[in-house]
């Protein structure tokens, strides 16, 4: 529903008539993020700070007009996506980096900066930014604190809420507020620890503060092969449980390690079941001891063809190739689908033999990349769009295999978030009253429900899970 | 049946099991009457004295542990298990929970989560608020709710984890609760050194936090000792100490500085590198112990109410902190536990409100 002229005059008082957007073909533009479901925003609008953020908020909270946050759009749950209409508060314009503090290790930065730009800024004084999702060329800071994303180094280093030091936010009647700081106590309730992950339904994030570290003297980076992707997950249990975690156990399988391999040369070797990805950081010492240790027990896996970065540029072609992952995909087929479920780590090999048996269920190629260290899949069903009725189909397999991690204990999330496209499947993890106290957040922020509405919660009139699960599985079967 | 003080035996309730516990708060905030969670009560003098008479309600009968995957490395327990007996747990199999409170032994986990107390290896690991994975908390209307769940990363839902942490309580009563835990250190070697000159002391403390390999704890004493600690393997950890220098020593200083527990405690939180000009201040004769890596400082205040205001009033302009851990109620209550109150208060009374809009749990005790 477009909005009123009066609106949409009031929205261009308050960031300037260029920043707002509302010609229907424009509009499609801001249609999608990532995810696979998309809806046309009635107005898109360009904040260049704080202040406009606020007034934007103010229109929209005096005419109950949703608001939903924008980032650079590489979000993969639709936490972007306008689904109730409303206004797109795309925030790339305030891209700033405003302090980088060598001696504090920290830095300050709008939402729209590019997380990988932070740490390219941080880099000439030997520091970095942990959190590095596989989009970090892309995706903004304010995305990642909206979303708690992770990122292959987050085993060891911890996902952005570990990071996030304090925040400035705009909540939903307009007001401008800090939380948290500096300090490593606040008094009172933690609200920034809240905010940080809450999809955009709680606040805007107009800045934040985030930790920076020092980076590792020395790094090694090991390829390893398996005869099989459940040789492979059975290795990455018994690393960690030999205790062992290191900087980042990342896992790929043999679709995938083929399309990475046409695509970036980088040594893959395609004849293997799956390969991993394991990095150790710190003193050279320790690097040396880890990494060894690391080899022994992989070796003792069935891990064969083990071959070490002996370079920078080497061992930056094997990133490339995990990170670019998803885009080689594109050579097997045009599309893709991604959940990104956590299972306990033991429940690597079952959960994957589960994955592979819905693929083939349903007829659909899946390629597994994922973060295997902490249990975090990344299944990417492959499909073509133009192919008749396929995406009910694959959109099924994608909510089979979520149930399948619910089922070994898991969770719907590890890094993508809930956003539009899991809020049917809360009450799989969650009871009645474990939603209510959510809720309650929700209304404490946000007692109109103009912030991202459609998210996180289930909604009946929109979705339902197709799945008839009982409710609140999980409680049943253990503790919660 | 009621009483004033909270310590008194005679008004305590120790429930079976959750669900109990969910009643009996459900039914004595029916009656209009308050209560008083109590864990080891290791920090009962936490916070302002309470307002209304408190029913104590302990959760030590709710001492299992639910669930140790070690392959996971994950653990879930109830909220009264103790801290000792948890560790002792994880150690069958190699792994340990990183939290070293002062005022130990006799924590329990729920009271740890509840008031936030953490200790040296915060440096190296964080505090709880960053290994917490899942919570379950029993709230006045008599439900019980959870969130997170039982892997180490997880973003379905909001994180009340963080909001239950170091919220005493008053958003409910903590009752179970899972951790990410950590294999214990291949190496784990702790050194001391002493100095004649505090500014010396600082000099050192600064000197082992930018070691290549950072120590795990580094501990900055009144009376110019400076303990570090370093985990990791062999070699790593044998460099550190050669390049570093100083005297090693038996890792049971660590188990003695868990002890500590002034009478009249303050905890002084900075900006990292604000830290040393508040403690500077606190005059020559005041004892303390501070982490200058994570900014936090323990005092043993000598005097009175008015110094710990000064000081408060020094640590907010520079973006810190001052709350009082202990201390006999009156000069708590003179002193107040908190200090100025947050811009934010008000969404967190609305946050309150929207769990214990009567105030049944710890009325009067936490800023909201």
């Amino acid at each position: 529903m477009p909005l009123d002229k009066a609106v949409l005059e009031e929205l261009r008082r308050a960031v300037g008539r260029e920043h707002v957007i509302d010609s229907s073909n424009d509009l499609r533009i801001f249609e999608r993020d990532a995810s696979i479901e998309g809806a046309v925003p009635d107005a898109v609008v360009l904040p260049a700070n704080t202040a406009e953020v606020s007034s934007v908020i103010r229109v929209a909270a005096k005419h109950r007009i949703p608001v939903v946050l924008r980032g650079a759009g590489t979000g993969l749950s639709g936490g972007a996506v306008t689904v109730r209409g409303g206004i797109a508060l795309q925030v790339t314009r305030m891209r700033r980096i405003l302090e980088i503090d060598p001696i504090a290790q920290t830095a300050l930065v709008e939402p729209g900066v590019v997380n990988q730009e932070l740490s390219l800024a941080a880099a000439s004084h030997r520091l970095f930014y942990a959190p590095d999702p596989s989009s970090q060329k892309a995706c903004t800071i304010g995305g990642n604190a909206a979303e708690n994303s992770g990122g292959p180094h987050c085993l060891y280093y911890g996902v952005t809420t570990n990071h996030v030091l304090g925040m400035e936010v705009v909540f939903a009647d307009g007001s401008v507020q800090w939380v948290s700081g500096d300090a490593p106590e606040r008094v009172g309730l933690d609200l920034c620890g809240v905010l940080v992950g809450s999809e955009g339904t709680l606040c805007a994030i107009t800045k934040i503060k985030v930790r920076l570290l020092r980076m590792p003297p020395s790094v090694a980076t090991l390829l390893a092969a398996f005869p099989t992707i459940e040789a492979a997950s059975q290795a990455v249990s018994a690393v960690i449980a030999a205790g062992i975690v290191p900087a980042a156990l990342e896992m790929m399988d043999q679709v995938c390690v083929g399309a990475v391999e046409a695509h970036y040369h980088a040594g893959y070797p395609t004849d293997a079941g799956a390969v991993l990805l394991a990095e150790v950081d710190g003193i050279p010492e320790s690097t040396v001891e880890l990494m060894a240790a690391v080899r022994s027990v992989l070796a003792q896996n069935q891990g064969y063809a083990m071959r070490e970065a002996q370079s920078p540029v080497e061992r930056d072609l094997l990133w490339a190739g995990r990170k670019g992952a998803i885009g080689a995909l594109g050579r097997i087929k045009p599309n893709y689908y991604l959940h990104d479920g956590v299972v306990p780590r033991s429940k690597l090999p079952q959960i994957l033999s589960a994955v592979g048996e819905i693929g083939t269920h349903y007829k659909l190629p899946v390629a597994n990349v994922f973060h295997a260290g902490d249990g975090n899949l990344h299944p990417n069903i492959l499909f073509d769009l133009r192919e008749r009725d396929v995406l009910p189909q694959v959109e099924s397999a994608g909510e089979e295999m979520l149930r399948a991690v619910v089922e070994l204990g898991g969770a719907l999330s590890g890094e993508h978030g809930i956003g539009l496209e899991k809020s049917a499947f809360m009450p799989w993890v969650y009871s009645p009253d474990d939603l209510d106290a959510m809720r309650r957040v929700k209304d404490a922020f946000d007692a109109h429900g103009i912030m991202n509405p459609g998210k996180i919660f289930p909604d009946p009139d929109r979705k339902h899970a197709q799945l008839a699960g009982r409710t609140g599985l999980a409680i049943e079967a253990k503790w919660w | 049946m009621v009483v004033k003080t909270p310590q008194s035996k005679a008004t305590a309730e120790k429930p079976a099991t959750a669900e109990e516990l969910a009643r009996r708060l459900h039914e004595i905030g029916e009656a209009g009457l308050a209560v008083f969670p109590v864990g080891g009560g290791r920090a009962a003098e936490m916070g302002d004295p309470p307002v209304r008479d408190c029913i104590e309600l302990r959760t030590t009968a709710l001492d299992r542990v639910l669930e140790h995957s070690q392959a996971d490395m994950v653990v879930s327990v109830e909220a009264g298990i103790t801290l000792e007996a948890l560790q002792a747990e994880l150690a069958k199999s190699g792994q340990f929970l990183p939290l070293d409170p002062f005022n130990s032994p006799g924590h329990t986990i729920g009271g740890l989560l509840a008031t936030g107390w953490a200790g040296p290896l915060r440096l190296r690991y964080g505090s709880p608020r960053d290994f917490l994975i899942g919570i379950r908390v029993a709230l006045p209307d008599g439900r019980l709710a959870t969130a997170g769940g039982r892997v180490v990363k997880n973003v379905s839902g909001y994180d009340l984890m963080k909001l239950h942490y170091g919220a005493l309580g008053t958003l409910g009563v903590i009752v179970a609760a899972s951790f990410k835990v950590f294999p214990k250190p291949l190496q784990d070697v702790t050194v001391e050194s002493t100095h004649e000159s505090m500014v010396d002391a600082w000099v050192a403390s600064e000197r082992a936090l930018a070691m290549p390999m950072p120590p795990a704890a580094v501990e900055l004493f009144s009376n110019g000792r400076v303990l570090a600690r370093f985990l990791g393997s062999p070699d790593a950890t044998k460099r550190m100490v050669a390049d570093l220098g100083w005297k090693t020593v038996d890792a049971a200083a660590w188990d003695l500085h868990s002890k500590a527990a002034p009478a009249r405690w303050a905890r002084i939180a900075m900006p990292r590198h604000q830290l040393r000009s508040i403690v500077d201040n606190l005059g020559a004769g005041e004892q303390w112990w501070a982490s200058p890596g994570t900014g936090i400082a323990n005092w043993d205040v000598a005097g009175g109410a008015d110094d710990v205001r000064a000081v408060r009033t020094a640590a907010g302009a520079a973006g810190g902190s001052v709350v009082l851990l202990a201390g006999p109620s009156e000069f708590r209550h003179d002193a107040g536990a908190w200090g100025t109150p947050p811009a934010t208060l008000h969404l967190m009374r609305r946050l309150r409100s929207a769990f214990d809009p009567n105030h049944v749990i710890n009325p009067g005790r936490f800023v909201v």
